[in-house]
């Protein structure tokens, strides 16, 4: 290290940021070193007076200064938030004084409606009422339509009579009556196409234990290969096992079709 | 700081106690005079207050402090263009005399008066680096993050403003 390194440690040295080994070592060279020597104590010398120049303590005004500023300072917060808030309740007051009674007049006015409505329509009973009639209307309608259809079945034409088997769709409660009479047509009508539609008329009231019978014990009358086959197709739908006899029995008759018959034997597989 | 910045605003309070004194020293060593340090004082924290949101630039709300006072402080050496810069020495002076005075008093009040004229001869950065060093009790990293540079630096700035100081003090003394 030369003079100029040395020196720039001066500072350390006043300042005591070295530790004792630095210390030590610039203590020998300012030994050995008078220019070094000289300029050190003169930077000592300026130091520790700069340390004797009086420092003046700031005085209780400046205190009070402060404590007054603060105070202030948090005065104009609370009023810079203050202009916002007294709008709002500038704009409560008067909704309170103006709006109110209004508001209880139009609520008074709705409420009177509605109970003037309420008391001149009663929506519970007139509505129970309509579907009494409606219901009324409908059973008649259905009632109707049973008298028609039964009537219908013992007229002449063949496109009546499938008329009157389409009409048991519209019957909602499909009674005895009916139902024999359907079989009556299943069972005698002349007309393949009235017989056929009579067919899928009954089976769609499948539901009913007596149509099931009554459909196994016409697989033996009918005649017509188509309604042979129908009625084994039907079968096969309904799952009805109790009619494999009947038509084992339909397949023993000797004129039967050939197609009819690999038909039937394949429904009697497929339900067995 | 961060309270205050939340609004908690007597937090303040707190660190104008911890450190008005040591902020007040820097601007009166700065200025050297007493009543315009101590306007400064309340300049600076009241600037505070207002703008906390300065504050997450610095890690310490001390070095912001500094930061902030060194802004009025240059801010004031613009505005008056060098004033003469011993207006309150006098008031120590007048003190000194009122007591019993000794010869070794005297020579000391000399001293100190030179020294004190050494110091205004000095350039602003370099006083400042100065009274940084030997009155706010400032490590030199610290002086280092206020001035904004390395401790390497300010070490051997400071060296010199000391040499130059003290050039100027033997001058006088001569």
């Amino acid at each position: 290290m030369n003079c100029k390194d040395y020196r720039e440690q001066f500072l350390l040295m006043l300042t005591d940021d070295l530790d004792q080994e630095q210390r030590n070592e610039i203590e020998r060279h300012l030994e050995g070193c008078a220019d070094c020597r000289a300029e050190f104590d003169a930077a000592r010398k300026v130091w520790e007076l700069m340390g004797e120049i009086p420092q003046p303590e700031p005085s209780t005004a400046m205190h009070a200064g402060f404590d007054a500023l603060l105070s202030n300072y948090k005065e104009e917060l609370i009023s810079r938030r203050n202009p916002a808030t007294e709008w709002i309740n500038m704009l409560r007051e008067y909704w309170s004084l103006k709006a109110r009674p209004r508001m209880a007049f139009s609520l008074l006015l709705v409420i009177c409606g509605l109970t003037l409505g309420y008391l001149l329509h009663r929506p519970g009973e007139t509505t129970s009422s309509y579907n009494r009639q409606i219901e009324s209307l409908s059973s008649q309608i259905s009632e109707m339509k049973q008298v028609m259809m039964l009537s219908l079945l013992q007229d002449p034409s063949a496109s009546q009579r499938i008329q009157a088997v389409s009409y048991t769709d519209d019957i909602k409660n499909v009674d005895t009556k009916v139902i024999d009479a359907l079989f009556t047509t299943l069972n005698e009508d002349p007309n393949v196409n009235v017989r056929l539609a009579t067919l899928e008329a009954l089976a769609k009231l499948s539901g009913n234990p007596r149509v099931r019978e009554g459909l196994v014990r016409s697989i033996n009358t009918q005649e017509s290969p188509i309604m042979q086959s129908a009625i084994a197709d039907i079968m096969v739908l309904l799952q009805e096992k109790s009619s494999v006899q009947s038509l084992q029995k339909l397949l023993a008759k000797k004129d039967l079709n050939k197609m009819v018959k690999i038909k039937i034997e394949k429904s009697i597989q497929k339900l067995i | 700081m961060l309270k205050v910045k939340n609004g908690d605003i007597d937090k303040m309070g707190l660190l104008y106690e911890r450190y008005h004194r040591q902020l007040f020293r820097f601007l009166f060593n700065m200025t050297r005079q007493k009543e315009l340090s101590e306007d400064m004082v309340q300049n600076i924290f009241l600037r505070m207050l207002k703008y906390p949101e300065g504050f997450m630039g610095f890690g310490e709300f001390k070095m912001w402090m500094y930061h902030i006072a060194r802004n009025v402080v240059y801010d004031h050496f613009r505005k008056v263009k060098r004033t003469p810069a011993h207006s309150d020495v006098k008031d120590y002076e007048e003190k000194i005399e009122g007591g019993q005075i000794t010869d070794a008093q005297i020579e000391k009040d000399e001293e100190l008066k030179m020294l004190e004229s050494a110091m205004g001869k000095l350039s602003d950065e370099n006083r400042e680096l100065l009274i940084l060093c030997r009155y706010q009790e400032l490590k030199y990293n610290e002086i280092a993050k206020i001035l904004n540079t390395t401790e390497g630096a300010i070490k051997v700035r400071v060296y010199r403003a000391l040499s130059q100081l003290k050039n100027n003090y033997l001058k006088i003394e001569k």
